[in-house]
């Protein structure tokens, strides 16, 4: 009997230490894909043996999901709505030769529920634009006339010949190329996108 | 008293406190993670793995942790 209660003990130990194992490498991995360094992902798992228990590792895992990930800020940084420190270029060599910006401009092209069809050029003299599923009111509102598109729905944000998308969070959702896009995510650069999605609206993006 | 129905109801109760126990630690474990799968362009009811004992939670996360996510990953000359 005691040799049955001993190698159960075992068993479970092992099995303990195989999901510690697991969990310490998917931990390193998910952490490491929101652009904070993998040890702390591990190091949070490996705190589960230690006196504090199951309770800070916890806390650790709201403060992951809640906190500002690095990831995020790259986003804004290449569509330019940071400005980190840059580095000086070296003076002992000569500039590299300017590339022709391309200037010309965007065309969203779609087909509505409804059976008409929607074409929105944006020209990039405004910064930022509003689509909105209402009629546009003002030089900066692009209409999408469908039900299914928010009032307003997403920010379009051009510059230095890029143009970039942000979702506002209304009901129905938004997608680029297929994946959707959240509030939370931020202006994403959809320069190299072929379509996306206001609600039941799929538009595709090419070059006027 | 019966002691068989005693036994029964002491059972009983004892399956119940341990459900609910289960359900408030997976809660305590969803709402996080229902963001966390948000943010990295899942479906947030991913996260009710949760409510599957023992294995639920390794699922969610092998999910998260090996495969691409929909909501853009940091580049990894950034990690």
């Amino acid at each position: 009997m005691g040799v049955e209660i001993l190698s159960l003990l075992g068993l479970s130990s092992v099995f303990g230490l195989i999901g510690l194992v697991l969990a310490g490498w998917m931990a390193w991995r998910i952490v490491e894909k929101t652009g904070l360094p993998g040890w702390a992902g591990l190091s949070a798992i490996l705190l589960t043996l230690t006196g504090v228990g199951t309770i800070v590792p916890l806390i650790l895992l709201w403060v992951f999901a809640f906190m500002r990930w690095p990831r995020d800020e790259m986003a804004g940084v290449a569509l330019g709505t940071s400005s980190p420190a840059r580095p000086a270029s070296p003076s002992a060599l000569p500039p590299p030769p300017a590339a022709v910006a391309d200037r010309r401009a965007w065309r969203l092209s779609g087909s509505l529920s409804s059976g008409g069809t929607v074409t929105l050029t944006v020209d990039g003299s405004v910064p930022a634009y509003l689509l909105t599923g209402a009629a546009a009111a003002q030089a900066n509102e692009l209409s999408v006339p469908d039900p299914s598109v928010g009032q307003p729905h997403a920010r379009l944000l051009s510059a230095a010949g890029r143009l970039g998308l942000e979702d506002l969070g209304t009901a129905g959702s938004t997608f680029i190329d297929g994946a959707r896009l959240l509030p939370e995510h931020g202006p994403r650069d959809i320069s190299a996108a072929r379509a996306i999605r206001l609600g039941s609206v799929e538009l595709a993006l090419s070059r006027a | 008293m019966d002691p068989i129905a005693w036994l029964l109801g002491l059972g009983s109760l004892l399956m119940f406190g341990i459900v609910v126990v289960h359900l408030l630690t997976a809660l305590v474990l969803i709402i996080p993670t229902w963001r966390i799968c948000m943010r990295a362009g899942f479906s947030g009811a991913l996260s009710l793995f949760h409510l599957v004992p023992l294995i639920g939670p390794f699922i969610v996360m092998a999910v998260l942790a090996f495969s691409d996510w929909p909501g853009g990953e940091a580049s990894p000359g950034k990690r």
